[in-house]
């Protein structure tokens, strides 16, 4: 009963903050929380009732790990979770290098005017959809009409058919990548850098420290806690790969697959064809926890190494 | 902490519950009624790029369906390729639904009658589709059972599917070609070679990723490697990669590839409306229907002539190529079986559901012709998909024999081995999943020619294997015998 009590007590005295609190808890309920139950049908034979969505679940028969085996069964389950992992090991390194170069370089620019132009040019492919990054891409690489194989004609160059050989796609698809993403990275890293005191700045000067100097010893050391947070984010979805990156961008050409087919694409294509949602539940799954336990495991890393910086 | 968990965990309990009581509301019987003063509604998703004047039109069209069988309809529109996915995730989810389109290349039938999407209709087409019965040519019915029972009703349209090699008709005539001895892939070379010297920038045989070359089999599932020779009478099941007829067939493909006769990219190209709109190709293949060189040449804005490519056979996809189904979850399920039964029997209604409204969207200009309006740009709909074909007027510039060519077609054509074999993949499922994804990064390539077959033929083949073809194979090779042996 007094626990009771203390806990009304408690919602009293923080009545504002829980208010401000109350949207976001909501939607995590609601559209993170409330979904959950939906992972046991990874291990269903989902089957459609008259009854509706809740009855077909429940009258669905169990086939315990049945459905992940499709991820594990061939050599491909190699592949894929090779591809996923490497490109995404060096998005998140190379990714997070440029951004906040970008970032430091913008922040230097003195001519504020001309910082915005550029700014606003690499935040704009952000914006694009993969499918039209895929024509863009298209119009560089197209055998007949592309623009590498016209400017390399003009030199006397055979023309190349990209879209088959696949040791180029590797750089391809991280140039694309970095293309797309840096830019809308070096915002938030910009914006940190904004956020530093002038004084800090101020006082290395009269101290006569470098610009060099200053970057190393003031704004890195600044950043540091943001790159860390976004680093284990990313880390987090370390076994998600941009589908529209690794589907559309190659036009699904299946020469590539060994250097372009990831988890995601491989899901899809095995399951367009016979439609099972207890498979594709499971491949969900399966990224989730592994993605989980990566957090977690990276988390107590940066802890033990400098406790402030860790997520929790 | 552990109050905050204890009223966390409280309230999770509360909102599950709250939600499944709502879900168990909405599950609740209602009371059919379905008089002209109190009619039901029926929700109908088809197939097709959304048309403007959709509710207009079905406005129209349910002032006619109250009064004969005291139903109102909803029409919902989802574009070609969306269709299917949209419709797996509805269906599964249980979204309130009445009838639905569904075909063997869009929302698979038997896949998604096996997942229990469809009710059984046996009951209902001998009550009240009474009229459907007497309209269809038998085969279509008896050909779309699962399992023994159906689940949808079939379009009365062509029944058989035969390949044909389409041409550009200006080409032919300006290079005054001999069609004549037309019919095999081989049989194509010196046209080609006439092309490709004489006009630079268009394609002599016109393919795309999706590509499928004419080979005498019957396959198990459409595109997977497994299949069955049409005039094999074991009925023996092989990866029809290992078969000499398509690996000569791929020979040629990629003879042509390497002779330029291919578009060079066909192995990732996704369609070729552009070529087709500017008139940049010279031939490729397609399904033939009676007249079907008239509809070409009228829906490209230029002559199309053709030639047969293969005999004209009866496949189970081309039985079930377009149909309607009542949903599981419909509410009134007699009354949607009355609606397909009118629709597949009364001209004014689906005349209505194909051209819109008299006087708007068309006019007629005979007992059975008619002519579009300006207006029909805003309800232009795919008339195939939506039931009896045979009872739509004829364009005014379509032959007066247009239907009877389609019933002379329809009884010419031949059984292929399969008709009314159905796979039933559940017991192998994983290994699908897994050719399906070797079967991706190997066949639009060999298909198109694009790659030397003597080279990866074998890789595509042991790849497979390593995917459990041969499992699946053997599980269809048991599944043909049980069948073949349960029809004697």
């Amino acid at each position: 009963m007094k626990r009771i009590g203390g806990f009304f007590k408690d919602i009293n005295k923080n009545k504002v903050l829980l208010l401000m609190a109350l949207p976001a808890t909501l939607w995590f309920l609601f559209f993170s929380y409330l979904p959950m139950a939906g992972v046991v049908i990874a291990f269903k034979e989902y089957r459609n009732s008259r009854d509706g969505f809740w009855a077909s679940i429940i009258d669905s028969k169990w086939v315990g790990w049945d459905n992940f085996k499709f991820l594990f069964s061939t050599n491909d389950a190699y592949i894929i979770t090779r591809n996923t992992l490497l490109y995404n090991i060096f998005f998140i390194i190379v990714g997070l290098v440029l951004a906040v170069t970008m970032a430091i370089i913008l922040a230097e620019i003195t001519n504020k005017k001309l910082a915005k132009v550029y700014q606003t040019g690499m935040f704009l492919p952000y914006f694009l959809s993969w499918v039209i990054v895929g024509y863009f891409v298209f119009s560089f690489l197209s055998f007949d009409k592309g623009m590498i194989n016209q400017i390399g004609s003009w030199f006397g160059a055979e023309p190349t058919q990209w879209y088959t050989e696949k040791a180029y796609w590797p750089f391809i698809i991280i140039l694309v990548f970095l293309w797309k993403s840096v830019g809308y990275n070096s915002v938030v890293y910009l914006a940190a850098i904004m956020g530093i005191d002038k004084s800090l700045y101020e006082a290395a000067m009269i101290d006569g420290a470098s610009k060099w100097q200053q970057i190393r010893n003031i704004t890195l050391p600044m950043l540091k806690p943001l790159m860390t947070i976004l680093t284990l984010l990313a880390i987090g979805r370390i076994f998600y790969a941009d589908f529209g990156l690794f589907y559309q961008v190659p036009r699904d050409s299946g020469a590539l697959y060994s250097v372009t087919n990831v988890i995601d694409t491989y899901v899809y294509r095995g399951l367009k064809a016979t439609g099972e949602i207890g498979m594709s539940t499971a491949a969900g799954l399966y990224q989730s926890v592994i993605g989980f336990t990566l957090v977690i495991v990276s988390n107590w890393i940066v802890r033990k190494w400098d406790k402030d910086n860790a997520l929790f | 902490m552990s109050k905050v968990r204890k009223s966390f965990v409280t309230t999770l309990v509360l909102m599950l519950a709250l939600s499944l009581s709502l879900s168990a509301c909405g599950g609740k019987k209602e009371e059919s009624t379905g008089t002209p003063e109190k009619p039901v509604e029926l929700i109908w998703y088809t197939i097709g790029t959304p048309q403007k004047d959709v509710d207009r039109v079905m406005e129209e069209v349910s002032k006619y369906t109250k009064e004969k069988i005291g139903a109102t309809v909803k029409m919902n529109m989802i574009d070609w390729g969306d269709y299917t996915q949209k419709m797996q995730v509805m269906t599964a989810s249980g979204t309130p639904m009445d009838l639905m389109f569904t075909s063997s290349w869009a929302f698979d039938y038997v896949q998604n009658a096996r997942k229990g999407a469809f009710l059984p209709i046996d009951d209902l087409l001998k009550n009240q589709g009474k009229g459907i019965v007497d309209t269809l040519d038998p085969a279509f019915l008896e050909g779309s059972k699962v399992d023994g029972h159906n689940y949808g009703v079939p379009a009365n349209k062509e029944l058989p599917a035969q390949s044909v090699w389409r041409f550009n008709k200006n080409l032919v005539d300006k290079y005054k070609l001999n069609l004549d001895n037309v019919s095999s892939l081989e049989s194509l070379e010196p046209l080609l070679k006439t092309i490709k010297e004489n006009e630079p920038g268009t394609y002599p045989l016109a393919v795309d990723k999706t590509f499928n070359p004419v080979v005498p089999f019957d396959y198990i599932i459409q595109s997977m490697p497994m299949a069955v020779k049409v005039d094999d009478k074991d009925l023996k099941v092989v990866n029809i990669l290992e078969t000499p007829e398509m690996k000569q067939t791929l020979e040629t493909m990629h003879k042509y590839y390497k002779a330029g006769y291919v578009p060079t990219e066909a192995a990732t190209l996704t369609s070729l409306s552009d070529v087709q709109a500017t008139g940049k190709w010279f031939t490729d293949i397609a399904t033939n229907q009676p007249f079907a060189d008239n509809a070409w040449s009228q829906s490209l804005g230029y002559p199309v002539v053709s030639k047969a490519a293969s005999p004209a056979l009866i496949y189970n996809w081309s039985v079930m190529g377009s149909m309607q189904a009542i949903s599981a979850n419909s509410k009134y399920p007699e009354k949607a079986m009355e609606f397909l039964n009118l629709l597949n029997t009364d001209p004014v209604l689906r005349n209505m559901i194909d051209s819109g409204i008299e006087g708007v969207h068309y006019k007629k200009v005979g007992d059975d012709t008619m002519e579009n309006l300006p207006e029909s740009k805003n309800y232009d709909m795919p008339t195939f998909s939506l039931g009896n074909v045979m009872l739509t007027y004829r364009d005014k510039k379509d032959p007066e024999n247009k239907w009877d060519e389609f019933k002379k077609f329809n009884e010419s054509g031949k059984k292929a081995p399969l008709l009314g074999f159905n796979f039933d993949p559940s017991k192998v499922t994983t290994e699908i999943a897994a050719v399906q994804n070797v079967k991706e990064e190997f066949w639009a390539s060999l298909m198109t020619g694009t790659v030397d077959p003597d080279k990866f033929i074998p890789q595509a083949t042991a790849k497979f294997k390593a995917a459990g073809l041969d499992k699946i194979i053997a599980e269809a090779q048991s599944q043909v015998d049980a069948w073949k042996a349960s029809k004697k």
